[in-house]
């Protein structure tokens, strides 16, 4: 930049001319916590129309920014200032890096002159948020910022989407500066390939209509690129049977005849044993096959063909050889796909060859300690015929409700896959509900989740939020029970709370209503007069309590 | 798994001049599990762009699987997977396939030259091509230059003298195929 032309351009802080491209790139929301280091960025806000919702805590605010960017696509923005607040973001930055969220987090760091002297409130955020971001800068001069700024939007919402962190020393914030706000980012070693390469998707094809038993393996990748109709229309028009992992609620309906249900530990035994024994060619779409969806990929690969699509280059090949890799876009490669099929049809006449059709009630999940009661739950939440936001935290009411929230209008379940962060479920659901006000939200927990960040419950109040907290309460962390069931020989420790909680009265003294559910028949008009009060409600599943009573109701009735 | 015979492999890596990218690409390699053997970095001709040269121990897929993950940083700009000629067909089942390249390293040496040792070293000098960069009256610091093997067999014979401090550069490499422009 010249001279000259710095003398034309006004005069204003780092802080203000974050929040004027904060503007520009259309943030509506910030979810944030203040401190001394990103105090000038507050500054900035008071004369922004840019809202700002006060988390009770720097999670809180990570995880909002994730649920806001699940519902309206664009990245949620998080703030929090050095030190401590840093830290506290970084399990939700990590959170969505696995599971591909676009966030951008903000963060004040000490003045540039105190940096690497141990100051107060320092901590290297560069190098501690460095491996769960998918890119993150320390901005250390001014000429820098607006090109970050530019930078960490496109990074964070193109090619696999991700979390993006920007630490700004505050004496850059605060000073003047004469700031081009129309520069650019220039990123020459960035550029995500969208369109998948057409040879190989002609020869993906043929390698479909020469398998006798194909089989789409579905991920969380084909909600994540907006592809839920084109990826309907190809298996349909080739008529593919489907399984899916955890992140791909919502795409299929359970009563699809061409949906055979989920893989994984806590799958279905029939989509295990497909994807393990049967197909003989699986086409793998958006799906990073962790250790919890591929359980044996020994068997996964042996006798079948495999084509994965995906967008990232390093997930192709990752944990398992493919023989036919197909990088782009989902969208837009399926698209691709689904043109050629038009023109030539694949697979025509062709029976569903899968031999044994899809039932839900039929999981790995293990059924001990009441967990059948979380069905009820469920199929009755799902009865609630309106549109929600649904999110859940991690632990067995999390896999209950993957295979059991079955009303399209409350799909995709928005919930912490690639993590499994427990405490995920609430302020996720309140950043939800920020993307789009005009839609209640729910968050389906566990106690031991609810009780990782139920601070937040304080904030759906402050600003009215439409929340149903659905709390599974078992009084104790009933997965790691499960586990030590299953795997330690029943030898039980440190899972039982031993004090229980009365989360009703909870829920008032944080100013929402409370309830305690604990029969059957009293589970859905609980629901529904919580989910219409549209207030933040907190309806407490005894669950246990619930099993039981229900069960000598049965026996009495029969 | 085809082949998961761990080999030694070249990774060469173009990357923007950015602050931290250095620990982008090493925090990279430790998550990732990958023992790195040498690792030499400095700028290119280009302004604003430097070349890392990372030598490391892995199976194929592995090292694959390392390049692409390089590749997302968002300040990589290319990467190559290089291979000395010796090792070329025993890569040539690579998804990407590996260039055909040169390879250097650079020693510098320093060594308590007096009546005793004068003959053994100046034989080393001559052997291996070595240039004289400082010579203090008792001490002689010494360059050698060369394949890696050129230069182990340069500390094979330094065993014979007293070697008082050294240190090698770990490997550079270029590709030796026609360049294509990117």
């Amino acid at each position: 930049m010249s001279d000259r032309s710095t003398k034309t351009l006004p005069e204003m802080t780092g802080a203000e001319a974050l929040v004027k491209l904060l503007e520009a790139q259309g943030v509506d929301v910030i979810f944030g916590y203040p401190g001394g280091a990103n105090l000038p960025i507050y500054d900035a806000l008071r004369n922004s129309k840019i809202k700002h919702i006060l988390t009770r805590h720097e999670q809180g605010s990570v995880h909002m920014a994730e649920g806001y960017a699940r519902v309206k696509g664009t990245p949620g923005v998080c703030l929090a200032t050095s030190g401590p607040g840093v830290t506290n973001l970084v399990t939700g930055l990590a959170d969505a890096f696995l599971d591909s969220i676009p966030v951008v987090a903000l963060t004040g760091q000490i003045p540039r002159s105190a940096l690497g002297t141990d100051a107060f409130q320092e901590v290297d955020a560069f190098n501690i948020t460095m491996p769960v971001c998918k890119h993150n800068e320390l901005v250390r001069k001014e000429s820098e910022l607006v090109k970050a700024i530019d930078g960490a939007f496109y990074i964070a919402n193109s090619g696999r989407k991700g979390p993006v962190l920007l630490d700004f020393p505050s004496d850059l914030l605060a000073e003047n500066f004469p700031f081009d706000l129309s520069e650019k980012c220039h990123l020459p070693g960035y550029q995500p390939t969208t369109q998948g390469n057409i040879g190989q998707i002609k020869r993906a094809l043929r390698a479909i209509e020469h398998a006798e038993r194909p089989l789409v393996l579905l991920g969380g990748g084909v909600s994540n690129s907006g592809a839920v109709e084109e990826f309907l229309s190809f298996v349909r028009k080739a008529n593919l049977p489907v399984v899916r992992t955890l992140m791909a609620t919502g795409v299929m309906s359970v009563d699809d005849p061409l949906f055979l249900g989920m893989i994984g530990t806590h799958g279905n035994t029939t989509a295990n044993q497909l994807v393990n024994q049967q197909a003989d060619l699986i086409l793998i779409v958006g799906a990073k096959l962790s250790n919890r969806s591929l359980m044996r990929p020994d068997l996964f690969r042996k006798g079948s063909k495999l084509i994965q699509i995906d967008i990232d280059p390093a997930e192709i090949g990752k944990i398992i050889e493919v023989d036919i890799p197909l990088v782009g876009d989902i969208k837009e490669t399926l698209r691709e796909a689904n043109l050629r099929i038009e023109r030539k049809p694949i697979r025509v006449g062709q029976e569903n060859w899968c031999p044994k059709p899809h039932v839900r009630t039929k999981t790995m999940l293990p059924k001990a300690d009441s967990a059948e009661a979380m069905e009820w739950v469920f199929d009755r939440l799902s009865e609630i015929d309106q549109k929600l936001h649904v999110t859940t935290d991690v632990g067995r009411h999390q896999l209950w409700a993957n295979h059991h929230m079955i009303n399209p209008k409350h799909l995709p379940l928005i919930t912490s896959g690639g993590l499994g962060t427990m405490g995920f479920g609430l302020p996720a659901a309140i950043g939800a509900w920020f993307a789009d006000p005009e839609t209640s939200v729910v968050n389906i927990t566990g106690d031991g989740s609810f009780m990782m960040n139920m601070q937040e419950f304080i904030v759906a109040v402050e600003h009215d939020v439409p929340l149903t907290v659905i709390i599974i309460n078992d009084y104790r962390l009933g997965m790691i029970r499960e586990l030590q069931d299953a795997k330690y020989g029943q030898r039980h420790i440190a899972h039982d709370f031993n004090r229980d909680v009365d989360f009703s009265l909870l829920a008032q003294g944080m100013g929402g209503v409370g309830r305690t559910v604990h029969r059957l028949e009293d589970i859905k008009p609980a629901l529904k007069e919580a989910i219409d009060s549209k207030k933040p409600n907190i309806v407490c599943i005894d669950l246990e309590r619930l099993f039981r009573l229900s069960k000598v109701n049965f026996e009495e009735a029969s | 798994m085809s082949d998961s015979v761990e080999r030694r492999h070249v990774i060469a890596l173009e990357v923007e001049d950015k602050p931290g990218v250095l620990t982008r690409i090493s925090s990279l390699f430790s998550r990732r599990g990958f023992n790195v053997e040498s690792l030499t970095v400095g700028h290119t001709h280009v302004p604003g762009v430097s070349r890392f040269t990372i030598v490391v121990i892995g199976d194929e897929r592995e090292l694959e699987q390392i390049r692409k993950q390089s590749q997302k940083l968002i300040h990589v700009l290319k990467t190559f997977h290089v291979v000395d000629h010796d090792t070329q067909s025993e890569l040539a089942s690579a998804t990407v396939k590996p260039q055909h390249a040169v390879m250097r390293e650079l020693a510098i040496v320093k060594v308590h030259y007096d009546e005793q040792s004068c003959r053994p070293i100046n034989h080393i000098v001559e052997r291996f091509s070595a240039r004289m960069l400082h010579w203090s009256g008792v001490d002689l610091v010494l360059e050698f230059s060369g394949t890696e093997e050129k230069v182990d067999a340069v500390f094979e014979e330094l065993k014979q003298v007293t070697v008082l401090e050294s240190v090698r550069t770990g490997k550079i490499a270029m590709s030796v195929e026609p360049y294509k422009a990117p």
